[in-house]
């Protein structure tokens, strides 16, 4: 027995949803649907312009000089840890550091790709490092800041698994975990170990007898070179003036990374934005038709309500109650499942994107849920609204009189 | 309480104008009972939804405790239902998905506030005789159960008056009997009443008669003379 001392509007509500349950099932799917694919929308781009934000401030470098013939490469290599090896003089190192407006220069060699590591999930970055002239990795130390890395120690990226303190095995050398980095979203860096030079080179000596397969780095060579510009000078400027000492060379700058990955993401945005507006095109007219069919259903039952004192508002508020009910049900089970199914399988989400991603603030989240939700809530109202106001304006005597005869 | 004068309700049809009720004039006092009779499709449910402000006439005016109603907005008179009219149908009007307790609460949700509603409505289907229904849901009751939870419903927000669109039509006869004896009781204890009906045995039970023959509206000159059983005499074949 009800024991509420008054009968409540949202009881009559929630009965009259109760009645039909698996039509109003098919409806909470729908506006899932909708609400899901919004929100992943919305919680995927944010991601990826976050990772870009956070990724690109972190490397801490103004510009990257990679080989002309890779510099998509080096791009990719950055935002996707996606295989690359290449290679230029490590002179054009010296050159580099000498171009004026230079204030930093540090070497990297892109060792190789690893895959079906027991450290991670996906393919390993070896990278070699040189501690003394690097700015760009130390400085994001998540764990053990301020560590200087001695012989056979490595610094891992945040996806790799491994306390600080622990031993990783790469081509039968064992490496020394002193150092974690934070999370980047950059495949690139999140799924690296840095290494120094002269264990880098180690290693490769010893793959041959140590390891399965036997591991080349070519001496006196890098794979690119990081440039922190001196204050007050414009990287791109700086940028045009390494490509015209180094003839063979790409300067790649954040601007340009941005562009690039700009490009990506809005193939990207356009089918994500795009299925959502097409599933919410072909779900409201949907909607609709439903909405109408049960108000048609209910011409009795609407016109006793009038009949015993409802005004023409408490209908359409009745029925537009029971819509954005539904809706809101639907919207929150879209982004629930949404949820679960991005934060298990992003990373394979990003990789095939091919955009860097992390995981969006709670805020943003919040923001996107809510967004949403109310998205999926007006649909709802939106589509029971001609409905509604259709029942409220019918005659109840003339339904009442159909409904006896 | 409720004065008709000259109510007209034309409908336009392929044929031409039709008028389900022509120029009628009613008058039910405080605490009178009005019976109006005829056969089916005489205008009897087109004139009691006239008095009750479902519909609005083509012509003349509808007073409810002096108020006319050709004068309030639809969500006035409304409100004027909610407050001063109970409905119970010829069918049992119940909402489906909901309890009888709960369907006898209803009309509670259309007044600006309520309270002690529930005990209230307890209180009424126990007058009514099925308390012990208050739970079921109205696909579980027979038509007697039914009928007596509409009229409890009818009560829920103390109406003045109460119109009843044959409420009798579908029991059987000690069902109806017992009905008939309800609302007798409730007239008894000051409510107006107005009921349509197409059963001339009902007539010992009301104050006023009305015959309703093609849309007119005859009153019967003495109500006494029908509790005599001469109805049939007076009344003709129309009831029949």
């Amino acid at each position: 027995m009800s024991r509420s001392n008054t009968f409540g509007f949202f009881r009559l509500v929630t009965q009259n949803l109760a009645n039909r349950p698996w039509r109003n099932l098919a409806a909470i799917a729908a506006f899932a649907i909708i609400a899901g694919t919004f929100f992943s929308a919305q919680y995927l781009m944010n991601g990826a312009r976050q990772s870009l934000d956070t990724g690109i401030d972190r490397m801490g470098a103004d510009i990257m000089v990679v080989p002309k013939e890779y510099s998509s490469a080096g791009e990719t290599v950055l935002l996707t840890g996606q295989p690359t090896s290449f290679f230029f003089q490590d002179s054009g190192f010296e050159q580099i550091a000498r171009v004026p407006g230079v204030a930093k220069a540090s070497p990297e060699i892109f060792i190789a790709t690893l895959y079906g590591q027991a450290c991670c999930a996906g393919p390993v970055q070896l990278i070699a490092i040189d501690p003394a002239r690097d700015f760009t990795i130390s400085s994001w130390l998540q764990d053990n800041p301020g560590v200087v890395m001695g012989k056979d120690d490595i610094i891992v990226g945040n996806s790799i698994a491994g306390d600080v303190g622990s031993n990783l095995l790469f081509y039968g050398h064992t490496f020394h975990i002193v150092g974690r980095l934070g999370r980047t979203g950059l495949m690139g860096v999140d799924m690296a170990v840095f290494t120094r030079f002269e264990d880098a080179y180690t290693m490769a000596d010893e793959s041959g007898v140590k390891a399965a397969r036997k591991l080349t780095i070519p001496p006196g060579m890098v794979s690119a070179v990081l440039v922190r510009v001196a204050p007050g000078t414009a990287p791109a400027t700086v940028a045009a003036e390494i490509t015209s000492e180094l003839p063979g060379t790409k300067a790649i700058t954040p601007g340009g990374l941005l562009s690039t990955i700009a490009g990506r993401l809005g193939s990207v945005t356009t089918m994500l934005y795009g299925s959502s507006i097409a599933v919410t095109a072909v779900s409201v007219p949907l909607l609709a038709l439903v909405a109408a069919m049960v108000a048609q259903e209910r011409k009795s039952e609407i016109a006793i309500l009038r009949s015993l004192g409802a005004t023409r508002s408490f209908i359409v508020r009745l029925m537009l109650t029971e819509s954005v009910t539904l809706a809101f049900a639907g919207a929150m089970a879209g982004i629930v499942v949404a949820s679960v199914i991005l934060l298990a399988f992003q990373d394979f989400i990003a990789l095939t994107l091919k955009i860097p991603f992390m995981i969006p603030s709670p805020a943003y989240i919040l923001v996107a849920a809510g967004s949403s939700l109310a998205l999926s809530s007006g649909i709802g109202g939106l589509a029971a609204l001609w409905p509604a106001i259709h029942s409220s304006r019918s005659e109840p005597y003339e339904t009442i009189r159909k409904g006896a005869s | 309480m409720i004065e008709a004068t000259g109510i007209t309700k034309a409908f336009t049809t392929v044929s031409g104008e039709v008028r389900a009720v022509d120029m009628a004039d009613l008058s039910a006092g405080k605490g009178s009972f009005t019976l109006i009779l005829g056969r089916s499709g005489s205008g009897k449910s087109t004139l009691l939804a006239m008095l009750a402000g479902l519909i609005r006439p083509s012509s003349g005016m509808v007073r409810i405790k002096g108020e006319d109603m050709g004068t309030l907005t639809d969500d006035q008179m409304a409100a004027l239902r909610a407050r001063e009219i109970g409905f119970v149908f010829q069918f049992s009007g119940l909402i489906p998905t909901v309890t009888a307790l709960e369907n006898v609460m209803i009309p509670t949700l259309f007044l600006p506030k309520s309270s002690g509603t529930r005990e209230r409505a307890l209180a009424l289907l126990s007058r009514v005789g099925v308390a012990d229904r208050a739970d079921a849901y109205p696909a579980t009751l027979s038509s007697g159960e039914m009928k007596r939870v509409a009229i409890a419903r009818a009560l829920i927000n103390n109406p003045s008056i109460l119109i009843a669109d044959e409420p009798t039509g579908d029991l059987d006869v000690d069902t109806e009997a017992e009905i008939m004896g309800l609302f007798r009781t409730l007239n008894r204890e000051g409510i107006t009443i107005v009921m349509v009906t197409h059963n001339p045995d009902l007539i010992p039970c009301a104050s006023h008669t009305y015959t309703m023959d093609r849309g007119k509206l005859t009153e019967n000159p003495d109500a006494l003379l029908c509790r005599r059983g001469i109805t049939g005499t007076l009344l003709g074949q129309d009831l029949q």
